[in-house]
């Protein structure tokens, strides 16, 4: 989280609605309005049942405020599994998990992006599979003792082009 | 019977054989074909979509033209390929001017995106294609009684109305397999909860806390095993029962589906990889 966790930082503001009017255009983005803030979200939710520093409820009332900064800076957002447990409860249809995402895509936009999230995505925008490092000798041992073919034949092309377009620029510092 | 184009997804082939194999023995004998995808690219669930909508659209679009390049449905077997493509594909056949500025991306190649073709999740295949009827007319070996708890997958049923797989605060295709199969389905306390899995590339520590939470509340039920339908979730679920935290536990064997299906319809434990699971399920695919 190495750019990220800058949330101490005292940021004045006052409340408005500016960062939801750029959230509602986001696709799922839609709804947030609609939030009531009952706690549906943070009831339903395994992160915020293991974890105290992780309230959904709050992170859309910091949106609701007009916290931007704040929010964007966070590794809250990043912590939303997007299992939409909280969805499917929300009497509202707030999507929570479209709502995070979109606050991710900003936030990476500004910089803002895990460490781990980084490697991940330099590795896929590269390789276009997630786990070539991890295809070893022995488990093209077992494919073949499965008979399964061994030569899985990944495409690199497409997800260069479609880093060079979408990425490229938004995953810097 | 019915043909699909396979894809595997990125973990499923490399961390999870045996799940692939296991796939493909199972639909065999039950009718469906199953056509291997090649020259196909990750579908940028999770890390590709918390950085880039657009580029997450992009990745699971070109696995949905590639389909259509073969002429065939697509059939997915891992719960966030599954939730990724059928929420770009709804998003796709919902907003033209997003799917013409995929099209034009995905014209470079020659591919195109028209919507005709279907996706669908392994549970789909059982319960639609294949159906209830024509399992349980395949079962030769029954098992007798073994207690088993289902997992479903928090991308395989959620959102419910775009994924349109299973009912998703009660889902119950894993369920009815079991008990076609002569198991017995068992219940658990946060059945629908998450197995922790989208945690680990953030917070590996909190991710087993959750593993490990859903894990006690099936141990509460005294069952034998868990049956998955993805093998992020099967993963997840084996791994957090190892580790210093967990040392003297009993370990509950977690299978996938045509894991355990398998063997009931008279195919051979080899041809399902069933030594090659970290937790042996031996004893109860035996019973």
């Amino acid at each position: 989280m190495s750019d990220l966790g800058q949330t101490e930082d005292h940021i004045e503001h006052v409340p408005n609605s500016d960062f939801t009017k750029e959230i509602e255009k986001e696709p799922g983005g839609e709804y947030i309005q609609r939030c009531i803030q009952c706690g549906m979200c943070t009831a339903s939710c395994m992160v915020a049942t293991m974890t105290e520093k992780y309230r959904p409820r709050k992170l859309i009332q910091q949106i609701l405020l007009g916290m931007r900064e704040e929010v964007l800076r966070s590794e809250l957002p990043w912590l939303c599994m997007t299992c939409r447990q909280c969805e499917e409860r929300c009497q509202e249809d707030v999507s929570l998990a479209d709502i995070f995402r979109a606050v991710r895509n900003l936030a990476a936009k500004e910089g803002h992006i895990p460490d781990t999230v980084r490697g991940v995505v330099d590795k896929v925008m590269e390789d276009g599979w997630m786990l070539k490092d991890g295809y070893s000798d022995f488990i093209e041992d077992d494919r073949d003792d499965l008979g399964l073919e061994t030569d899985l034949k990944w495409n690199t092309e497409f997800v260069r082009r479609v880093k060079k377009r979408y990425i490229d620029g938004v995953n810097k510092k | 019977m019915k043909e699909f184009a396979l894809y595997t997804g990125c973990t499923t082939p490399v961390r999870l054989p045996s799940y692939e194999a296991s796939v493909k023995a199972v639909l065999s004998r039950l009718g469906i074909t199953l056509v291997d995808m090649s020259d196909a690219n990750c579908c940028g669930a999770q890390y590709i979509e918390s950085v880039s909508h657009k580029a997450f659209v992009a990745m699971s679009a070109r696995i949905l033209a590639l389909a259509e390049k073969m002429g065939l449905d697509l059939l997915t077997v891992c719960g966030a390929c599954s939730g990724s493509i059928k929420t770009v594909k709804h998003e796709l056949d919902h907003d033209k001017k997003l799917r013409d500025e995929i099209n034009a991306l995905l014209a470079e190649e020659g591919l195109t995106y028209t919507g005709k073709y279907e996706v669908k999740h392994l549970l789909q295949v059982f319960a639609e294609d294949i159906g209830y009827e024509a399992i349980r007319e395949a079962i030769v070996r029954p098992y007798k009684g073994v207690r088993l708890s289902a997992h479903y997958g928090c991308h395989v049923t959620r959102p419910e109305e775009i994924v349109q797989v299973d009912d998703a605060e009660n889902p119950t295709i894993i369920d009815k397999i079991i008990e076609i199969a002569g198991g017995t389905a068992v219940d658990y306390v946060g059945k629908t909860r998450c197995c922790g899995g989208p945690m680990l590339g953030v917070d590996p520590i909190l991710a087993s806390r959750i593993g490990r939470d859903k894990i006690e509340n099936i141990r509460a039920e005294n069952v034998q095993g868990i049956v998955t339908v993805c093998e992020f979730c099967n993963l997840q679920l084996t791994q957090v029962q190892f580790g210093d935290e967990v040392e003297g536990l009993d370990k509950i064997p977690v299978i996938t589906l045509p894991q355990f299906l398998g063997p009931a319809l008279g195919i051979d434990f080899d041809s399902l990889g069933i030594s090659m699971n970290r937790i042996s399920p031996q004893p109860v695919l035996q019973g």
